[in-house]
């Protein structure tokens, strides 16, 4: 077939894959819907709350226990799976032994009004764990039946740790988030409701909250959450109560700090829709509004050109204060948190990139709903990806950072996207596959650099093989196919295979689901001037010795490269041999085999050779032996070596300055 | 009436004009730091070498540093530079380092902890050598080795107490603080309220430092200035010199911090390093690190000889009247003690009230 024909066919292919489905419209149907009152006690650092959960039951089977995650009780006491996975560390240093957790269930009635609490009990359904606490499960008074939905009532008192790993309180600074009774998400193949992980995130159902917060009177304007502010007034014993609605979320978090600093923007763009900006912002960080606002408006803008828009009519964007960063770098439905710091300099884009991040979680878990506990390369690692394009066509390369005793100084040693950015993938390349459970990989550190790194790393070598307009179609099928819904790793694969009109699960095969890594290096090259022939030739029917006259004249030069497949997965890649004189030579190679040789006799010299010239393969993990060049030139060595005895002997009078 | 001695500033201004004169101290020490870092040197050099000379990416690593040819690097030969990084970064961090660190070092990091023990003995030979050629009015490189040599066992018994002093307080002060205040810091209100605090600590530390280095420079001074005394007499004259005059002791160091502190600031706007073939080719941008050196030593001959003249300068007296020549001061090291330890000259008290 030849490549005309298969074009049109993949373009037929991709419109047919785009007309086959029905976009969800905004709001989706609800199916785990919220009524919240709460109430504040910033003495007690509890939420008081009462729950009215109107739930449907969305599977084929009718649902006879129901499961609630109850995610604070993952810091009740050091017994819980999370504390035992996070090992003393949090998000923010290390776990505080002072300050604990906890969630209770005072009611909980079914539509008929039955006690469903008498039926409560923990389970553990990821490690077994009798001391975890962060799943409960109850029997109705009778199975729920397919379609059918329900409401449920439920007091409860949520008991906020100090902050460490996401939520709870510092000082007078409340961030309230996987803090009330929350229901699993029901699917073919039963519940769907893992415990609290060290290395996880969540996974719950859409619908519409509208969630009440009564807050001391010292809160007033400084109370922020999910959705839209429909109401304000006043309460009595000097308190204040905000009403917060939004339509099509799955999940609610709030904050309040009196120090903030409210500031707001809007974002517009043609055909993206208006997006009103809330910045809740430390004091001492007012000189980087600015900086929030601008990355907020360019994630939204780069992710809604490719993605499709932003649908909610705000974005707030939380500053946590110093002392409680493990709240910083979170995502919750319109509702993001920042992450910076008071000194954090112009030139290196650590505020930027958290916002872009944040804000692009908007799309990566809150419009595509994935599985966070199972397959958290959907939200993060995709969400990376997108993050680094963003940053790098906005802000440009990005510098190396020094933290000298809290103050943070650039170098003027430029760090670019998205390769450098997420070089922490190669220190752990075979560890893990990347298509495991987020509790499942060795360690924390192997998770972060596989979900997030090596995700963002196979999306742009994906990006940099299909080319970017593929790229962007692949995307925004996938997008749209799964706006509101809950998409896996096949529908993504499908959305590629569908948009392209070709089969890539070969390609995820080698990146998503194998821990092989990938390295490509030219072995050797070499270039030697080219040499008669010797021996004994015929000649006038005679064997004589030395070559005839046309063999005897060889000019230029025999040049030789090896290009040899290091690593364990095969990739295509290209190969260039530069020669002298501004020749090039352009091969492509399959890299399945374990080498591949390249021979240009009697040519002009060899100057170098070249693997994935134009770095496409951004996971080969040693991109120092990609190329070999003919001939020494020691320059940059001597000149480094130069800059080494400089520093060492600098070094060895800071050495004694002190004795 | 009591006798006022010259002020920091003249101290530390006759110390420099001290080691402009006798430039070989400076070259002296120059060359013992350049022959010490020939020994980490060679391995670096040597595989850069290896893994530059037919890459294709040295063109970019010519000027500028490649982050990610670096990372590379450190990642596939761990051995190159082993957790060097990570100890230099945790020097710089809030935390500090630990002890229990050290023993994980490999590569350049190991040999560089080696290498700061190698360089406290020559330290010590230098410090003997440089104070016994200070005090001598015709000396020469010679004397260097010879006084160096002289001085070097009692020397090196001040120089590891130091070494040890100095670790002990960073342990004790800096990290022993942080440990302490891990918690408390977070519960500040600002982050620049928690940078104020590891500021104090850092003073703390500071000051820390600078008494344990004028309590050990005090005492060699003292060694070498009065041979005539017993051993035990010379380290508690040398502590009371330092106890005895703690602001002119501390205003010579303040200046030698200043002046060393002002020429790496001049370096770093220079920035010869950076700028590739445009702005410095090889050659000029040897000398000019050379220079830097040499110009640093200098300062750092001018700062003992500073503390030398504090310590054992005679204040100019104070007459009720005029006092024509009597009251002109000699050259610094004029009428000093002899190659052989004789007594000290006539313009050389030892100590105020000791």
């Amino acid at each position: 077939m030849s490549s005309a024909k298969a074009g049109i066919l993949a373009v037929a292919l991709g419109a047919a894959a785009t007309a086959a489905f029905a976009a969800v419209p905004f709001p989706p149907p609800p199916v785990a819907s919220y009524q919240i009152s709460c109430r504040l006690d910033p003495e007690k650092k509890t939420v008081e709350g009462t729950e009215v959960l109107t739930w449907k039951n969305t599977t084929s089977r009718p649902a006879s226990t129901l499961r609630f995650h109850l995610y604070l009780n993952a810091f009740r006491n050091s017994l819980s799976t999370f504390y035992r996975e996070a090992r003393g560390e949090s998000r923010d240093g290390k776990l505080p032994t002072h300050s604990w957790g906890s969630i209770e269930i005072l009611r909980m009635t079914g539509s008929d009004g039955e006690d469903l609490l008498a039926s409560l009990k923990y389970i553990a359904p990821d490690d077994g764990n009798a001391n975890d606490r962060t799943v409960a499960e109850v029997i109705p008074g009778r199975p729920i039946a397919p379609g059918e939905t329900i409401s449920i009532a439920m007091d409860f008192v949520s008991r906020l740790p100090r902050v460490a790993v996401r939520t709870g309180y510092k000082g007078d600074f409340f961030f309230v988030v996987q803090w009330f009774p929350k229901i699993g998400v029901l699917q073919e193949k039963g519940w769907n409701c893992h415990q609290f992980h060290a290395s996880s995130e969540f996974f719950s159902d859409f619908g519409n909250y509208d969630v009440s917060i009564d807050v001391p009177s010292r809160f007033r304007g400084r109370v922020g959450a999910t959705g839209r502010r429909v109401e304000e007034r006043e309460t009595s014993g000097g308190r204040i109560l905000y009403r917060f609605q939004q339509a099509g979320v799955h999940d609610f978090a709030w904050t309040a700090d009196p120090a903030y600093l409210v500031l707001e923007d809007a974002y517009r763009e043609a055909g993206l829709g208006d997006v009103r900006l809330l910045l809740f912002l430390q004091p001492e960080h007012a000189a980087q509004a600015d900086r929030h606002f601008r990355a907020a408006k360019a994630a939204l803008s780069g992710y809604g050109r490719v993605l499709g828009e932003y649908p909610y009519a705000t974005l707030t964007i939380v500053d946590p204060p110093w002392g409680a960063r493990g709240a910083g770098g979170m995502e919750y439905p319109t509702l993001i948190t920042a992450g910076t710091s008071w000194s954090a300099p112009k030139s290196v884009h650590r505020p930027e990139g958290v916002t872009v991040h944040e804000t692009g979680h908007q799309f990566f878990y809150g419009l595509l709903a994935s599985n966070e506990f199972e397959e958290a390369w959907l939200d993060e690692g995709f969400n990376t990806y997108m993050t680094d394009r963003v940053m790098k066509s906005v802000f440009g390369p990005n510098h190396v950072e020094l933290n000298v005793f809290g103050l943070h100084f650039p170098l003027g040693i430029e760090i670019h996207y998205p390769l450098d950015v997420n070089r922490r993938y190669f220190e752990v390349a075979d560890w893990d596959v990347l298509a495991s459970e987020s509790w499942k990989f060795r360690e924390r550190k192997s998770y972060g650099a596989h979900v997030y790194s090596k995700t963002a790393l196979t999306m742009a070598t994906l990006e940099r093989l299909l080319g970017t307009p593929a790229m962007d179609r692949a995307l925004r099928l996938y997008a749209d196919r799964e706006r509101f819904l809950h998409p896996t790793t096949r529908d993504f694969i499908a959305a590629v295979n569908d948009s392209t009109g070709q089969n890539w699960s070969w390609f995820f095969d080698r990146t998503f689901f194998s821990s092989g890594i990938v390295d490509y290096a030219v072995a050797d090259a070499e270039s030697v001037p080219a040499r008669p022939p010797r021996g004994l030739f015929e000649k006038d029917g005679r064997l004589t010795e030395g070559p005839p006259p046309p063999l005897a004249k060889v000019k230029g030069w025999d040049s030789r490269v090896t290009v040899v497949r290091a690593g364990d997965v095969a990739m295509p890649v290209e190969i260039l041999l530069r020669f002298e004189g501004g020749r090039q030579y352009h091969a492509h190679w399959d890299g399945e085999a374990r080498w591949k040789r390249f021979r240009v006799q009697s040519g002009p010299r060899l100057l170098e050779a070249v693997v994935d010239p134009e770095e496409k393969i951004l996971l080969d993990v040693d991109r120092t032996n990609n190329g070999r060049r003919t001939q020494d030139d020691p320059r940059a060595a001597t000149r480094w070596t130069v800059r080494a005895v400089f520093w060492v002997q600098n070094m060895i009078d800071f050495m004694t300055v002190v004795w | 009436m009591r006798r006022r001695g010259p002020r920091a500033l003249a101290c530390f201004l006759r110390g420099l004009r001290l080691s402009l004169s006798k430039p070989y101290l400076a070259v002296a020490l120059w060359l013992i730091q350049l022959l010490l870092s020939a020994t980490l040197i060679l391995p670096i050099s040597n595989t850069l070498h290896a893994l530059l000379d037919r890459s294709p990416a040295a063109d970019k690593m010519v000027a500028n540093p490649d982050y990610g040819w670096w990372e590379t690097v450190r990642r596939v030969h761990p051995d190159l530079l082993g957790n060097f990084p990570e100890i230099a970064t945790g020097l710089l961090s809030v935390e500090g380092i630990r002890w229990s660190e050290l023993p994980g070092m490999r590569g350049v990091g190991a040999t560089a902890f080696s290498l700061a023990l190698l360089a406290t003995v020559l330290h010590a030979f230098g410090l003997g050598g440089m104070l016994g050629v200070l005090r001598e009015p015709s000396s020469s490189l010679v004397t260097f080795g010879r006084e160096g040599m002289r001085r070097m066992p009692a020397f090196l018994l001040f120089t590891f107490a130091a070494f040890g002093a100095a670790f002990a307080a960073y342990q004790w002060i800096y990290v022993g603080s942080g440990e302490a205040l891990a918690t408390r810091v977070k519960e500040l209100h600002t982050e620049q309220v928690a940078l104020a605090v590891t500021g104090l600590r850092l003073l703390a530390l500071a000051l820390a430092f600078a008494a344990i280095k004028l309590l050990a420079d005090a005492v060699r001074t003292v060694w070498v200035a009065r041979p005539d005394l017993p051993p035990v007499s010379r380290i508690v004259f040398g502590v009371a010199g330092a106890i005895g005059r703690p602001l002119r002791l501390l205003g010579v160091l303040g200046l030698y911090s200043v002046v060393t502190a002002a020429l790496y600031l001049l370096w770093l706007v220079l920035d010869p390093s950076a700028g590739g073939e445009a702005r410095f080719a090889l050659a000029p941008l040897i000398l000019a690190q050379q220079v830097f050196v040499f110009v640093r030593l200098l300062i750092k001959v001018g700062y003992y000889a500073g503390i030398s003249e504090a310590l054992t300068r005679l204040p100019e007296p104070e007459y009720s009247y005029v006092a024509g020549d009597a009251a002109t001061p000699r050259t610094p090291a004029g009428g000093a003690a002899g190659a052989g330890g004789s007594a000290p000259a006539a313009d050389e008290v030892p100590l105020d009230g000791a």
